[in-house]
């Protein structure tokens, strides 16, 4: 299995524990005894997690598309979205700085609860997985599963932040209906990472957990460096797909395992510098909260909105209250007010006295970094520079894309198989193309023929060894690349014997012609296309040639003609001979 | 006496007794409560006529017991003597509970309390006060917070009660009430099942009028429990044994004054009698041996009143003359842990209590009042609270949500965690035994540390309930400045009664409590130094507990 496919389908179930390291504070002393449990909920997760995986790499990929798309939206000034800004605020833009943080919250793919025994689960009955704890009964107390650690270890080394040795969990305290402790368990003055960064933008990702109504959630904050509500979008997107990609949230936005919360302000840009600071940025203007944001367009809409709306405020002598505020799918270009600073809950941070600090290991640290899914990026790094492979950028995208990246590793395979192969033939073939013939078949071939036939992909109907025997053959030219499509075509459709015997009964080995044969043929061909010979002598037409090739491939035994071999024989009747005879 | 007579004295004692109000819900008396505790009498008789065919589960088997009312327990309600968990069911025992059951003791009923634990008097309780009516002449307090479990053991309602400590809650009401209450370390008995007050405080505390039965007890409970995540575990349990027997190793090569004659068993082995090693690994003989005492200067404060006082000097002349070693010691942090207690107390129980709000459990009252729109003037939750809580309890809410707030917590809560840190060092740098919290190895003892601190309970006798009603919550407060201390450091302390000048025993209380402060850990032989050294041998506590016996039953 190569690495970038140790996808864990929930996390902590199938982590393995490195045998001899000593793990000094994950320490998975007590086994959960419901093994049977907790195997029936990875079954049910299975289908909402295809589902999640095909959003990840579209994701991925459409990041560079979204930050071309940026650029071209740039250029354009702004003619190509979607709901434009009226001409006067198009106009006002020019002299106001926009600033944008954003803090997002993923839900954690894990199979228990941050604080107690009872299962995650989306797809059951509510109130099914339930805990004392859970529901705070009096006298309950909280149970740090350790496990739902490495799903949010993994995002953060994925995110490249400092991943701090003890981190300690406060409570954050409000009464909210989903809340029954009347607090939320969250790390505020400690939290496990620290100064992450994404190669789109610096910033600092802090990440801390929390529990709400028990399931874990990681929080993402950035620094307030964000200029422009498309780069924001991009921004959410990005760590979207770096979540999925290591595996550490289950599902993406439209499954709601991702919401945001954006804090926009605006400023003048030659004007004085505002009051507002955050985390160390000072001179922002007074800013607002936009709170609980579930689609990409809506962080995008939603900061267009209130940057507009706080520009009019500004331009029209008015103040900017800061406030919380919201936005709805339904009118896109409107933010409204929540509750006003008045309505500002004082959360009373406290340390949690229950809960001990959790210590991270180094050595798990180390452990997890070295065996993290590879990331989108790096993925199309290696399969447009690494020498086996040397795809186009558009090839490896689409490849990357296909079927939630098992036809990627169907593709690696393959290739992996393939070049085995050619080693051992000690065949004269070039290996530097192998590459590039597999993605053709994976992509093409074999999408071509699913799309016929109107199925799904299943690595199970042609086996990787099968496709790469097929390509050997083909690349050793034992078969054209004719009987090579059909030999696929009979493995699709079942066939269960080896390669090898269905090109020798089928009688799809390729015998090449002889040169006297090769003449026969041209010469019966040219005699029925008179006409053609004589544009091609006397005109020089030599694109007629083809057409000549085509009758010849068609006149000839099945699989047998060289399209090569017979338009290099046609080109010296034709054209050489003629001229030797003059000479 | 026999179980079974013992069963139905307790059980007559719950109804001949109720005027104490010690309980909030128990066993029914009577003719009709003989029915329900029918099973446990039969189980008891046929113990007693075939002892050979049942094996008593443990030494507290057939033991009654009395539970304070913020502790889980299948049969009984949990309402914490608050009116807004009236009538609450847990989902289960509490660990401590389960186990007494296992050991084979009975649960007879829940004991009234201070709402949630906040008080000193036990007289803030949606049941109605505890009266002490032990002493002839006006009620007097019970001490708080558990003093309902301190009146059933004082009653002979049951033989030992479990209740809770925080800053004092089971030391204040023992001394009260001249028992034996024992709070033991942070972390020893599992809190999985108690409702919380102060989770970083909270621990699980014993009452009894015998030491033995608390040591007992103590054995049948100190285990490690999985579900309480503060529960010390049994790893950090043997290293602090092996750091005992380190310090006894140690101890055994210097130069000890043996107290006792040497028996002719002891002459025989040559260190300590076989049986008692087995019995009590790690600790064997501790007590046998001449102990320093520590006395904090500190703990002298001008409250205190002088038969206290004397009853102190006492204690400490009898320690001296029986051969150890009483040196003076300073704990300047003592008034600042009192302040430090009650801003970090009241900023956990504001947290703790922010889930009461009528949905899930407990009473709900819904607002009759209504805005001209049909609209409640206050939300369910503010009503709710407002109805069931306590005034003690609201006002201990707001202290905390205070405290807690962005502009109280740089004042008061990290200044009071920092004092609370204060307290802990100090109590570690007078202590010879090396706290096995915060050390890991095991080094030399301090040839100048002190084994145990002696002290008082409280300052005062109790005081008549007819006097707090002029008093204000601050005077209830003060109370507690001897008992917190050792509550921030999470050191086990235990509180024995020591007599007062004979001239006004009979005529005022006859005794007051002097408290104990061990090391960490040091649980064991803590209650082991009181039976030996403070409880058994006294003569004039034994001319009081006949004097008592005398009185009940």
């Amino acid at each position: 299995m190569p690495p970038w496919k140790l996808r864990y389908a929930r996390a902590c179930n199938i982590f393995p524990i490195p045998n001899g390291v000593d793990i000094d504070c994950i320490a998975f002393r007590r086994p959960c005894p419901d093994v049977a449990i907790r195997s029936t909920i990875r079954k049910l997760f299975r289908s909402t997690q295809r589902t999640s995986y095909t959003t990840q790499v579209a994701g991925a990929v459409a990041l560079r598309k979204q930050l071309k798309d940026e650029a071209k939206v740039k250029r354009a000034a702004g003619s190509t979205s979607t709901s434009p800004s009226p001409p006067s605020i198009q106009q006002m833009l020019k002299d106001w700085e926009l600033t944008v943080g954003i803090e997002i919250h993923a839900q954690l793919n894990t199979a228990r609860k941050l604080f107690s025994h009872a299962a995650t689960s989306i797809n059951d009955e509510p109130n099914t997985h339930v805990a004392f704890f859970d529901v705070a009964i009096p006298g309950s107390l909280p149970k740090f599963q350790n496990a739902t650690l490495i799903p949010a270890l993994r995002a953060a080394i994925a995110l490249e932040c400092r991943i701090q040795h003890i981190s300690r969990f406060d409570r954050k305290h409000y009464f909210y209906h989903d809340q029954p402790a009347g607090y939320q368990l969250t790390q505020y003055y400690e939290p496990f990472a620290k100064n992450g960064c994404i190669t789109l933008t610096e910033d600092d990702g802090i990440g801390r957990m929390d529990g709400k109504a028990g399931q874990p959630l990681i929080e993402i904050i950035s620094l307030p460096q964000i200029h422009s509500p498309e780069t924001a979008a991009a921004y959410v997107r990005k760590i979207q797909a770096i979540l999925l990609a290591v595996d550490a949230v289950t599902t993406g936005m439209e499954m709601g395992g991702l919401r945001a919360d954006v804090n926009v302000s605006v400023r003048r840009r030659d004007g004085p510098l505002g009051n507002s600071e955050y985390s160390g940025i000072t001179g922002l203007g007074q800013r607002t909260e936009i709170k609980n944001l579930s689609t990409l367009k809506g962080v995008e809409e939603a900061i267009k909105a209130e940057r507009d709306r706080q520009i009019s405020i500004l331009e029209a002598g008015g103040a900017v209250d800061g406030e919380t505020r919201g936005w709805s799918l339904t009118a896109p270009t409107v933010t409204r007010r929540l509750r006003g600073k008045e309505g500002e809950v004082d959360y009373r941070y406290m340390p949690d006295p229950d809960i001990a600090p959790i210590t991270i290991g180094a050595d798990v640290i180390e452990y997890l970094a070295k065996t993290l899914p590879k990331l989108p990026n790096q993925l199309l790094t290696m399969l447009t520079e690494d020498k086996r492979y040397r795809l186009s950028m558009t090839d490896a995208k689409i490849l990357l894309q296909l079927d939630d990246g098992e036809r990627l590793e169907y593709y690696t395979s393959v290739v992996e198989k393939l070049n085995n192969i050619c080693r051992d033939l000690e065949a004269e073939v070039d290996l530097g193309s192998t590459g590039q013939l597999a993605a053709n078949w994976v992509m093409h071939e074999l999408g071509s023929l699913l799309t016929r036939a109107d199925r799904s992909w299943k690595d199970t109907q042609v086996p990787s060894a099968k496709l790469a025997s097929i390509l050997a053959n083909l690349m050793s030219k034992k078969i054209t690349g004719n009987s090579a499509k059909q030999v696929l075509k009979l493995i699709f459709d079942g066939d269960g014997r080896e390669v090898g015997a269905i090109i020798r009964e089928e009688g799809l080995v390729y015998r090449p012609l002889s040169g006297e044969e090769y003449a026969d043929l041209a010469s019966k061909v040219l005699e029925q296309h008179n006409d053609k010979v004589k544009q091609i002598r006397e005109k020089g037409q030599t694109g007629k040639l083809m057409f000549l090739v085509g009758q010849m491939m068609r006149a000839g035994e099945e699989g047998r003609v060289d399209a090569k071999e017979a338009e290099s024989v046609l080109h010296r009747i034709l054209l050489e001979e003629p001229s030797q005879k003059r000479a | 006496m026999s179980l079974v007579v013992e069963a139905h004295k307790s059980l007559i004692n719950v109804g001949l007794r109720a005027a104490s109000n010690a309980f909030v819900t128990h066993l029914p008396t009577g003719i009709h409560g003989q029915d329900r505790v029918q099973k446990y009498v039969e189980r008891a008789q046929t113990r007693l006529e075939h002892p050979s065919l049942h094996e008593p589960k443990s030494l507290l088997d057939g033991q009654v017991v009395a539970i304070k009312d913020n502790i889980w327990t299948a049969r009984f309600p949990t309402s914490c003597a608050s009116g807004i968990l009236q009538g609450f069911q847990s989902p289960r025992d509490a660990n401590v509970v389960n186990a007494l059951e296992q050991a084979g003791a009975m649960v007879i009923g829940k004991t009234n309390m201070d709402e949630f634990g906040m008080g000193s008097h036990s007289t803030n309780s949606y049941k109605g006060g505890v009266r002490n009516n032990a002493v002839p002449g006006l009620h007097r307090s019970a001490g708080g917070s558990s003093g309902g479990s301190a009146m059933a053991v004082l009653n002979g309602q049951c033989r030992i009660a479990l209740a809770t400590d925080t800053g004092g809650s089971v030391r204040l009401p023992a001394a009260y009430t001249g028992l034996i209450g024992f709070k033991p370390s942070y972390g020893r008995l599992s809190r999985h099942g108690v409702v919380p007050y102060a989770n970083s405080l909270d621990t699980v505390g014993i009452i009894g009028k015998d030491a033995e039965d608390i040591l007992r007890t103590f054995r049948q409970l100190d285990r490690p429990d999985t579900n309480d995540p503060t529960c010390i575990n049994a790893a950090t349990r043997r290293r602090i044994a092996d750091l005992k027997s380190a310090r006894y190793r140690q101890r055994s090569g210097s130069t000890i004054r043996l107290i006792r004659k040497p028996s002719p068993q002891r002459v025989e082995n040559s260190n300590f009698p076989v049986d008692r090693r087995r019995r009590y690994p790690g600790l064997v003989g501790r007590t046998d041996w001449a102990q320093v005492i520590g006395v904090p200067a500190e703990y002298n404060i001008a409250e205190l009143s002088d038969s206290v006082r004397e009853a102190w000097n006492r204690t400490l002349s009898q320690l001296d003359a029986r051969g150890h070693t009483i040196v003076p010691i300073s704990l300047p942090t003592t008034k600042a842990a009192l302040s430090a207690y009650y801003v970090l107390a009241p900023a956990e129980a504001s947290s703790n209590l922010a889930k009461y709000d009528g949905i899930r459990y407990g009473v709900r009252c819904s607002n009759s009042e209504t805005q001209p729109d049909q609209t409640p003037t206050s939300p369910l939750y503010s009503h709710t609270r407002g109805a069931g809580f306590g005034d003690e309890v609201k006002r201990r809410i707001l202290l905390g949500t205070y405290s807690l707030s962005s502009a109280g917590i740089n004042n008061y809560f990290i200044q009071a965690q920092k004092i609370r840190r204060l307290v802990q060092r100090e109590f570690d740098s007078v202590f010879s035994l090396p706290n096995p919290l915060r050390t890991h190895t095991i080094t030399p003892l301090t040839e100048t540390g002190v084994d145990y601190i002696i002290c008082p309970t409280a300052p005062t006798p109790p005081p008549r309930l007819i006097d707090l009603k002029s008093s204000t919550p601050f005077d209830a407060y003060m109370n507690d400045v001897l008992t917190v201390p050792a509550s921030l450091a999470g050191l086990p302390a235990i509180s024995v009664p020591a007599p007062v000048a004979p001239e006004s025993r009979y005529t005022d209380f006859a005794n007051v409590g002097i408290q104990v402060i061990g090391q960490y850990g040091d649980d064991e032989a803590l209650v082991r130094f009181v039976h030996v050294e403070l409880q058994a041998t006294d003569k004039e506590v034994r001319h009081y507990k006949r004097w008592r016996k005398k009185r009940f039953l």
